[in-house]
């Protein structure tokens, strides 16, 4: 009886009506992921900066909005603001010697009550679409999602650019092989400051999209945010991958980085229209990240000489006796 | 060109783990000089030239290239004098990064990197040409990742990108002990290639003797973090690899103790 | 075998999404809508966004949909959404509301309406569980109306009759301590109204602000040390940590005095409380107003709640040795 009261409970068009909202709000969320990308993938950094940069560009924008600048001064501020947080846990990174994730969580936790502070001390002030001209809001979600989608294309070709100039190509060469890049004489320290710098000015933006979107700005806007940044980062490699397998080159995974944005928003639409408890969302998109962090890996362990020394190993001792033993070791040594 | 000054250098100093691992060397090259590098385990080989590239600050003592004092710049502003093979293939290069992109790298050793754009096109042609005299079929796949060449393969490229701006001094360390034994052998006769020809003024280290005596026109050996043999020219040429058995005991005091230094 | 992987990663993935439909699908039967019935009239659908679970946000909602299922039975629908207090997934449920063009939006706490207005501007939006609307929708000059689609029910119980009673209850004491959150923008607003009244009472009054739940009790000791009785408005983060705060103020045998019921249980001797079901319920009647009589809720004045109670909690008040004045009913401590 529940299940059929629950599936008639479903309305098939109220999927599609949320559509719209899923994929504007996974746009903004899909230029956070950007953000995420470069540190995370392209300079091997888990930031956990953004957590609080995300909410550092909300309240950037919406304080500024309301003191009666224009959007726009109040959108680049913010990537500022941004901008300078990512500096921040990069120096402390570089110049004081802190581990990558306590430096990102050490800037995060003070940006809290720096958020606070910019916000007059409120934990939410409302921007409302109505009182200022915004560039985007939830009311018009077609326009949102065509601005979404200009947004996210002009940063894409701007990053495709930067990461193929020789600074950029720097950057990148900085997070696959640090030692190799200080002997070919790049400055590692000054690439993450830069790449840091760039990203957090990305997620800032991104905050600040949203904040205008949902009409206000909220401390707690970017809880969770790495992990949504990271989700989209993942989902989106492994549904490049499998859709253009070799052809997925550096402008391909920066577009498949939004588009994860996109499908995780709509995931979260599947999961609030079959009203499933929203409580539990967080949970599920840890274990989703967890799960498609590990698939390279387990995939890679698995095809290891290791492994099927061991399962070789093993099926000897289940079929001979203990005099095996040397049998193995010699097929190991040819192994390697 | 390369001047060591009385170098020491001393890792963790204070714990049970203290060691004296350069002793004060003293060594000087000329230009044009390729200096093999032989010694036991943990003779001070490896660490003479990360002292000379900078990957630590030194104790005591000074190292000047090319008659400028060097010993208190950071490993990537001592970069611009430098080129370097490491033993592992994997250090050399940028896996995730095409063979182009590893080059153009290369090419901006010791210059500004600024916002132009990573590779020129003339470049490109330059690297084509560069990879083809190398016969390893790299120029056609110049766009594929560093990542999927062969252990092999990278030495080689970053050979190349080591020679690509004329290093005051190219350091080669143990760079075919990771390799087979006839890669290795191909990846030596690439290295004499490159050094002739750009008239590089290397310092090679090497386990094995007959590579040290077969290859550049000096050798030195050392242990305890010291220089203990030098031997240059007409001897050189002369040396065996019972002669440098004979002569290390001698000087050390000790047997020579790798196995890999006798049979390779 | 590159296909077989590829294929793998693409069922994998929907394996995923169709096994989180799974998880779901056990206990949807609690959060399913109600289903309409064949009785005569327009059936109305709802849609319900509430920040967060919580006992007051609870019995708001119950409160609202009891009150439009008493007038209209089966002709309402409530589509009632949970956004787990992330501010973000308020959006999202929101904007679903509005482009499934529901008739009415209920938005059960400040995020749950900022997102509601933000999404739309025809359909009309109710508020409830909002301290200050002004603040919330930042609107400079308010009129008691906002003019626009929305409207709604504040939970906030008149302070100048909480200073009275803070008067009646202690006139012997000097010195009053506000204790809140810094980073409640309600609790602000109320702590800066009641220092008026307090005042006016002949109290010396002094603020005592935290950041966060892990100053509360240092916080609380030093409100303690330097007053002789402590208000504390309705504030989420107090309400969230009564346990603590009662852990320091009654070994210093300070009275606290509560803008709502909760924290009244939890920490202090007496409020003038509000029940948030009513509370609900009042929203609900506005509701039924709006969708079938009509009426216009740009013009409709933002409504308390319609009674206030005064409480006390017997065993706080005897330990300290406090008399209750008639008027005063018991409220039994957590």
């Amino acid at each position: 009886m529940f299940l059929i009261n629950y599936f008639s409970s479903l309305n098939p068009l109220a999927f599609t009506n949320a559509l719209p909202g899923n994929i504007a709000q996974g746009l903004i969320w899909g230029i956070m992921a950007l953000g995420v990308y470069i540190t995370f993938r392209l300079l091997d950094f888990a930031d956990l900066t953004v957590d609080g940069s995300f909410a550092t560009g909300g309240a950037v924008t919406v304080m500024m909005t309301v003191k009666g600048y224009n959007i726009w001064v109040a959108l680049l501020c913010a990537c500022i603001a941004g901008l300078l947080a990512g500096l921040c846990t990069g120096l402390l990174h570089t110049k004081l010697g802190i581990p990558p994730i306590l430096a990102g969580i050490l800037t995060q936790i003070a940006l809290y009550s720096i958020n606070l502070n910019i916000m007059d001390r409120h934990a939410n002030q409302a921007l409302s679409v109505d009182k200022y001209s915004l560039i985007l809001s939830s009311r018009n979600l077609t326009s949102a999602i065509v601005i979404g989608l200009l947004f996210a294309a002009v940063l894409i070709i701007v990053l495709y650019w930067y990461f193929g100039t020789e600074q950029g190509s720097a950057i990148r060469a900085t997070g696959c092989n640090p030692a190799m890049s200080r002997a070919q004489g790049i400055n590692i320290d000054n690439m993450k400051l830069i790449g840091l710098s760039i990203s957090n000015a990305i997620v800032a933006l991104s905050g600040g999209l949203l904040a205008q979107y949902s009409g206000f700005a909220d401390v707690n806007m970017g809880r969770g945010g790495i992990v949504i940044g990271l989700a989209a980062v993942i989902i989106g490699e492994v549904l490049g991958d499998a859709i253009l397998g070799k052809r997925m080159d550096f402008k391909g995974r920066l577009i498949f980085v939004v588009i994860g944005g996109i499908i995780y928003y709509i995931v979260i639409g599947i999961v609030l229209w079959l009203k499933m408890p929203s409580d539990d969302l967080k949970l599920f998109t840890a274990i989703i990240v967890a799960i498609f962090l590990a698939v390279p890996y387990l995939k890679g362990k698995s095809k290891s000489s290791f492994a099927k020394a061991g399962k070789r190993a093993a099926a000897m001792l289940a079929g001979r006796s203990a005099t095996a033993y040397g049998d193995v070791d010699a097929k190991n040594k040819e192994e390697k | 060109m390369l001047e060591i000054r009385n170098v020491h250098k001393t890792f963790n100093l204070g714990t049970i783990n203290e060691k004296h691992a350069l002793n004060g060397v003293n060594l000087k090259l000329d230009e044009g000089d390729f200096v093999t590098v032989i010694g036991g385990n943990g003779a001070g080989k490896s660490t003479m030239l990360n002292a000379v590239a900078g990957t630590w600050p030194v104790d005591d003592g000074a190292i000047l290239i090319d008659g400028v004092d060097v010993t208190g710049l950071p490993e990537f502003k001592r970069a611009s004098f430098l080129g370097r093979v490491f033993q592992d293939p994997m250090t050399g290069t940028t896996a995730t990064m095409q063979i182009d992109e590893n080059l153009a790298l290369a090419a901006r050793r010791g210059q500004k990197r600024g916002l132009r754009w990573g590779i020129t096109k003339a470049e490109k042609e330059h690297f084509h040409e560069l990879l083809k005299e190398l016969d390893l079929g790299l120029e056609d796949r110049m766009t594929s990742k560093v990542g999927l060449l062969s252990g092999g393969q990278r030495q080689a490229v970053t050979l190349l990108m080591a020679s690509l701006q004329k290093p005051k001094v190219l350091l080669l360390d143990e760079h075919t002990a990771a390799l087979d034994p006839k890669t290795a052998s191909k990846v030596l006769a690439l290295t004499d290639k490159i050094i002739t020809e750009n008239h590089l003024t290397a310092m090679m280290v090497t386990h094995n003797m007959r590579d040290a005596i077969a290859h550049g026109n000096r050798l030195i050996m050392m242990n305890n973090g010291k220089v203990i043999l030098n031997i240059s020219g007409e001897e050189k040429k002369r040396l065996t690899v019972e002669d440098l058995l004979l002569k290390f005991e001698e000087v050390s005091g000790e047997e020579f103790a790798s196995d890999k230094a006798l049979l390779g | 075998m590159k296909k077989a992987t590829k294929f793998a990663s693409v069922v994998l993935a929907a394996a995923l999404t169709l096994s989180l439909a799974g998880c779901g699908s056990s206990d949807a039967g609690t959060n399913s809508t109600q289903s309409s019935g064949n009785t005569s009239g327009k059936t109305y659908t709802i849609g319900i966004c509430q920040l967060v679970q919580h006992e007051a946000l609870d019995a708001a909602t119950q409160g609202f949909k009891d009150a439009l299922t008493d007038k209209l039975g089966d002709n309402v629908k409530f589509d009632e959404q949970n956004a787990a207090g992330d501010a973000s997934t308020c959006s999202t449920i929101c904007t679903t509301f509005a482009t499934n063009n529901y008739d009415l939006i209920l938005g059960n706490a400040t995020a749950a309406l900022q997102a509601a207005t933000a999404a739309t501007d025809t359909i009309p939006v109710l508020g409830t569980s909002i301290t200050d609307y002004a603040t919330a929708l930042d609107v400079s000059d308010w009129t008691g109306t906002t003019g626009k689609n929305i409207s709604g029910t504040t939970d906030l119980a008149p302070l100048d009759q909480q200073a009275k009673c803070i008067a009646e209850l202690f006139p012997d004491a000097k010195n009053v301590g506000i204790l809140y959150c810094s980073s409640e923008p309600n609790s602000i607003y109320q702590s800066t109204t009641i220092t008026k009244y307090l005042k006016d009472e002949g109290y010396t009054v002094k603020e005592y602000t935290f950041s966060d739940s892990n100053d509360v009790a240092s916080v609380t000791q030093s409100a303690c040390d330097n007053s002789d009785v402590i208000y504390i408005p309705t504030d989420n983060t107090a309400a969230s940590c009564t346990e603590a705060i009662n852990n320091v103020a009654s070994p210093a045998k300070v009275p606290i005095f509560a803008g709502e019921e909760g924290i009244a249980k939890g920490c202090g001797v007496a409020t003038l409380s509000i029940s948030y079901y009513d509370l609900g319920y009042t929203t609900g009647e506005m509701a039924y107003d709006i969708l079938v009589n009509g009426k216009d809720i740009s013009t409709m004045e933002v409504q308390s709640a319609p009674k206030f109670t005064k409480e006390y909690i017997a065993d706080r008040a005897d330990a300290l040795g406090i008399t209750i004045p008639d008027g005063y009913e018991e409220l039994k401590a957590d």
